[in-house]
C-alpha cells in the first residue's frame, strides 16, 4: 500500500492506481475528459492537470501512477493548477459552438460544469464567433448523431470502439484545430453497443439519436433499475418523465456491466409501448370475458382455489420476466393449492436460436430473472411442454398463470402455443398478464398486473447476482402489482400476510438457502451507488501496469 | 421600542356644533354631493369608460406574450425549453421537432402557453436566449371557459394584430422601441387594426 496525500487528505491507496483513481475514492473531485474508469488512460485531454510536490511541471493525474509519499495537490486548492486548468478550458472553448440551448447533451455536459465551476471555472469567452474553425455538423451515425463542432477530443469513443465492443468505426483524422472524429464515409454504425458512445461522450458531440430533442435532462425524473433485456441484468437508470420512460442508460458496475449496455436492452423500454396492456380485471360471465371490479375477480379465484377439486391437478406457470419476491410468493402459493403442484416457467424450445449472444454482455436467455426462477424450484426438466401434454389429456383441474411479457427478442410463437393449449385443457384458469396476448381469452379470470419498471423487486441474473429494480412508473389502469396480487391470494389461502417486496425478501425469500445472508435494504442501496468502483479495476495488472 | 400610539381624532366637538337630527346627516350629505360633482365625467374623475376608454400602462406591462419570427417568418424560437423551465406556473408545454432547414438544427413543432395558468411574472421573457419571446400590453383576454380556450399555440401568439393598439410591453432591450421583428409580417396595416372602439394608447 502507498500513502500518498491530495490536498492535505493522507490516503492509504493500493500502488497500481493512478492519482486519478485515488482521488475518485477519497470523493475528491478532479475534472476529466479524457479519462473514463472503464477505458484505458490516454492523456489527452489536459483537464485533470495536478501538480506533484517535487515535479518540475503540472502532471495529468489520469496518467500519473500513485507512489509512497507523494503529495499532491488539485485545482481546487492551488491557484497554478487552477489557472492551467482555466487555460485548458479555454483551448477547449475557442471553437465550441455554445449552442448549449439546442444541445441535448445541455444538462449533463462535463463542459458545461467545468465552466462554470467555482474553482476553475471560465466564466468567460473571449472569442468571436467568426474566428471559429467549424466543422461538419449533424451527421447520422446510425443510432447515434454526430456534431464535430461540440467535440474535445478526448478520444473515449475511439477507445470505447476499439478497446469494449471491439467494432473499431471511429477514428480521428486531420491535424491541430481541424481533428474530427469520423465513421469510415459517415455510414450508420454497426456496432450493438453504439449507445455507448453518447453515454460516453461528456459533451455533446455524440448524442442518442433516439432520445434526440424528447425531453430536456433536467426534466427527466430517475429510477435505478434492472435491463429487462436478458440474463445478464445490467444496472441501469430508468430515465422518465410524464408517466413515460423516455430511455435507459447503464449505471457503473464493474462486477455486471461496467459502465456498457447493449442497445437492445437500451431500446427494449419501447416494446411495451406497442404491446396492448391490460388495465381492468376480466370474469368469464356465461361464457364470454367481461370486465369485473377486483373485489369480484378476487373473490371467484379465491373460492376457486379454495375448494379440492375432485380431480385432477393443480399447475402453476411461473414468469422468468417476474421478481424473486413474486416468484416466491407463487411458489408458496402452489404449495398450498396441492403438495404436489406442476410448477414450470419455462419452455425447452425458449430461446429460440436465431438470438444473438455474444462474450460481452448480450446473452441468449432474454428474461430477466430465469435463474432466481430456478433457484426457487419453479420449473423441472420437462418443461413447459409436459405441462401443455399433461393440459391436452385433461389431467389439469385447474392453473394459476403468471406472464410477463419478454422485452427483447422474438415474440416467442412457441410459448404462446403452449400456453393456450394449458388454458384450452384446464378447467379453471387464473391468468396474470401485464399484455393482453389471445391466449389469455380462454381463461377463466384475468388479472391486469404491474409489468417491469412499475413493480419494485429483486432479479437473479444468470451470474447469480441478486440485483434491486426500483419502481418508476406507476402500472396502466386498474393494474396492481403482482407481488399485491399474489399475497392477498395466499393470505386468502391460509398464508401470512406481508407488506410489501422488502417484507417478503426479509421474512420470506431469506428462508431459502440460494437467497440466504442477503439483506434487502443494501440491495437497495447497492443499487443507488456507483461509486466508489468495486471488483475489477480497468487499470489492474493487465492495464496500467503491465504496459 | 415602544409601539407609538395612533392619532386620536375627537370628533365629539364637531358633533354638538352640527347639534342631533338634520343638521348632522345634511352635513354628510353634501360631503356626498361635492364629491359626486366632482367626480363628473370630463373632470378629475378617476372613473373611466371601460373599454371605451383605457388607462395607459407602463412600457413594462407584462401582458400577452407573443412569439417573435424572423424576417424571413420563421419563429425565432429554438425549442430550448428554458422558458419552460423559468415558468414557475408550469405553463408552457413545447415539442420540439427536426427543422426541415439544415442551417437550423431544432425547432418548435408545438409551442403552448396556457394563459389561465400564466402569472404574467415575465420569468420566460428573462429566460429566453433567442429574444424569441417578448410581452405586450394586452391584458383584457375574456372567455367563455378556462379549460382550453386560453391555451395558446403558435398561432394565436404570433398572429396578434392587438399589439398595435396595446403596444409592446415587457422585453429583451427595453430601451429599444417595438421593433419590427417582434410583430408578425403578416400584420394587417395599421389603419384596419384599430377598430371604432381603440382605445387610445
Amino acid at each position: 500500500m502507498a500513502v500518498i496525500t491530495i490536498d492535505g487528505h493522507p490516503l492509504e491507496v493500493e500502488p497500481n492506481l493512478v492519482i486519478m483513481q485515488a482521488s475518485d475514492r477519497a470523493g475528491i473531485e478532479i475534472p476529466r475528459f479524457c479519462y473514463h474508469p472503464d477505458l484505458r488512460p490516454e492523456g489527452s485531454c489536459r483537464m485533470c492537470l495536478v501538480r506533484v510536490k517535487g515535479f518540475a511541471r503540472l502532471t495529468p493525474a489520469c496518467a500519473t501512477p500513485v507512489a509512497d509519499g507523494m503529495v499532491v495537490s488539485t485545482a481546487h486548492h492551488d491557484e497554478e493548477v487552477a489557472q492551467a486548468t482555466r487555460g485548458v478550458l479555454e483551448f477547449l472553448l475557442v471553437n465550441h459552438p455554445l449552442d448549449c440551448p439546442i444541445c441535448d447533451q445541455s444538462g449533463e455536459c462535463s463542459l458545461q460544469d467545468y465552466y462554470m465551476h467555482s474553482d476553475y471555472g471560465l466564466h468567460r469567452s473571449d472569442v468571436e464567433p467568426e474566428e471559429k474553425v467549424r466543422k461538419r455538423k449533424g451527421i447520422n451515425l446510425g443510432p447515434i448523431y454526430m456534431d464535430s463542432e461540440r467535440c474535445v477530443m478526448c478520444s473515449r469513443c475511439v477507445r470505447f470502439s476499439n478497446e469494449v465492443s471491439g467494432a473499431g468505426e471511429l477514428q480521428f483524422v486531420s491535424r491541430g484545430n481541424h481533428v474530427e472524429i469520423m465513421a469510415f464515409e459517415d455510414r450508420a454504425l454497426q456496432d450493438p453497443y453504439a449507445g455507448n458512445l453518447a453515454d460516453l461522450c461528456p459533451v455533446g458531440a455524440l448524442t442518442s439519436r433516439d432520445f434526440r430533442f424528447k425531453r430536456r435532462v433536467w426534466f427527466l425524473d430517475h429510477a435505478d433499475s434492472i435491463c429487462p433485456g436478458c440474463s445478464t441484468g445490467c444496472n441501469v437508470r430508468i430515465d422518465h418523465a410524464a408517466g413515460h420512460i423516455e430511455r435507459l442508460v447503464p449505471r457503473r458496475n464493474p462486477a455486471v456491466n461496467h459502465s456498457w449496455m447493449c442497445d437492445e436492452g437500451r431500446f427494449s423500454y419501447k416494446r411495451p409501448e406497442s404491446l396492448p396492456r391490460l388495465t381492468t380485471p376480466r370474469l368469464r360471465i356465461h361464457g364470454a370475458l367481461r370486465r369485473a371490479s377486483w373485489d369480484e375477480a378476487m373473490a371467484v379465484v379465491q373460492r376457486e382455489l379454495a375448494s379440492r377439486p375432485p380431480r385432477g391437478a393443480s399447475a402453476v406457470v411461473a414468469s422468468p420476466m417476474a421478481s424473486n419476491e413474486s416468484l416466491w410468493v407463487l411458489g408458496q402459493l402452489a404449495r398450498a393449492l396441492s403438495s404436489s403442484p406442476h410448477l414450470e416457467y419455462r419452455c425447452l424450445a425458449d430461446p429460440s436460436p436465431d438470438i444473438r449472444e455474444d462474450a460481452l454482455l448480450r446473452r441468449r436467455d432474454k428474461h430477466l430473472n430465469s435463474t432466481g426462477a430456478g433457484w426457487l424450484g419453479l420449473g423441472t426438466a420437462a418443461g413447459l411442454e409436459a405441462l401443455a401434454l399433461a393440459a391436452d389429456r385433461h389431467e389439469l383441474a385447474r392453473a394459476v398463470i403468471l406472464h410477463g411479457a419478454p422485452r427483447v427478442g422474438p415474440n416467442e410463437p412457441i410459448r404462446r402455443e403452449l400456453l393456450s393449449r394449458i388454458v384450452r385443457g384446464t378447467p379453471f384458469v387464473v391468468v396474470m398478464s401485464d399484455v393482453a396476448e389471445d391466449w389469455g381469452d380462454a381463461a377463466h379470470v384475468v388479472l391486469p398486473v404491474a409489468a417491469w419498471a412499475e413493480e419494485e423487486g429483486t432479479y437473479t441474473n444468470g451470474a447469480g447476482t441478486v440485483q434491486h429494480g426500483a419502481c418508476a412508473l406507476n402500472p396502466p389502469g386498474e393494474a396492481r402489482a403482482a407481488l399485491a396480487v399474489l399475497t392477498e391470494l395466499w393470505a386468502a389461502l391460509g398464508g401470512p400476510r406481508y407488506g410489501g417486496p422488502a417484507d417478503v425478501f426479509q421474512r420470506g425469500l431469506m428462508q431459502c438457502a440460494a437467497f440466504e445472508g442477503l439483506d434487502y435494504g443494501t440491495l437497495a442501496s447497492r443499487a443507488a451507488t456507483a461509486y466508489p468502483p468495486e471488483g475489477r479495476m480497468p487499470y489492474g495488472q493487465e492495464g496500467f501496469a503491465g504496459r | 421600542m415602544a409601539k407609538k400610539d395612533s392619532r386620536v381624532v375627537d370628533v365629539t366637538a364637531q358633533a354638538d356644533a352640527l347639534g342631533a337630527g338634520v343638521g348632522g346627516m345634511t352635513a354628510g350629505f353634501a360631503v356626498t354631493l361635492r364629491n359626486m360633482v366632482r367626480s363628473l365625467p370630463g373632470r378629475n374623475s378617476v372613473t373611466i369608460q371601460y373599454p371605451e376608454q383605457r388607462k395607459p400602462y407602463s412600457r413594462r406591462f407584462r401582458g400577452v406574450h407573443v412569439l417573435t419570427l424572423r424576417p424571413d417568418g420563421r419563429l425565432k424560437c429554438v425549442a430550448c425549453y428554458l422558458c419552460a423551465t423559468a415558468c414557475p406556473a408550469e405553463c408552457i408545454s413545447i415539442e420540439a421537432a427536426e427543422s426541415p432547414d439544415p442551417a437550423v438544427e431544432k425547432v418548435a413543432r408545438r409551442y403552448e402557453i396556457d394563459l389561465a395558468r400564466c402569472i404574467f411574472c415575465g420569468f420566460c421573457v428573462d429566460a429566453c436566449p433567442e429574444e424569441a419571446l417578448a410581452m405586450t400590453r394586452e391584458y383584457d383576454l375574456t372567455t367563455r371557459g378556462r379549460l382550453t380556450e386560453l391555451r395558446y399555440g403558435i398561432e394565436e401568439l404570433t398572429q396578434r394584430p392587438q399589439i398595435a393598439d396595446y403596444g409592446a410591453g415587457y422585453r429583451p432591450h427595453m430601451q429599444y422601441p417595438l421593433v419590427e421583428s417582434y410583430l408578425p409580417t403578416n400584420l394587417p396595416p395599421p389603419a384596419a387594426a384599430s377598430s371604432p372602439e381603440a382605445p387610445a394608447p
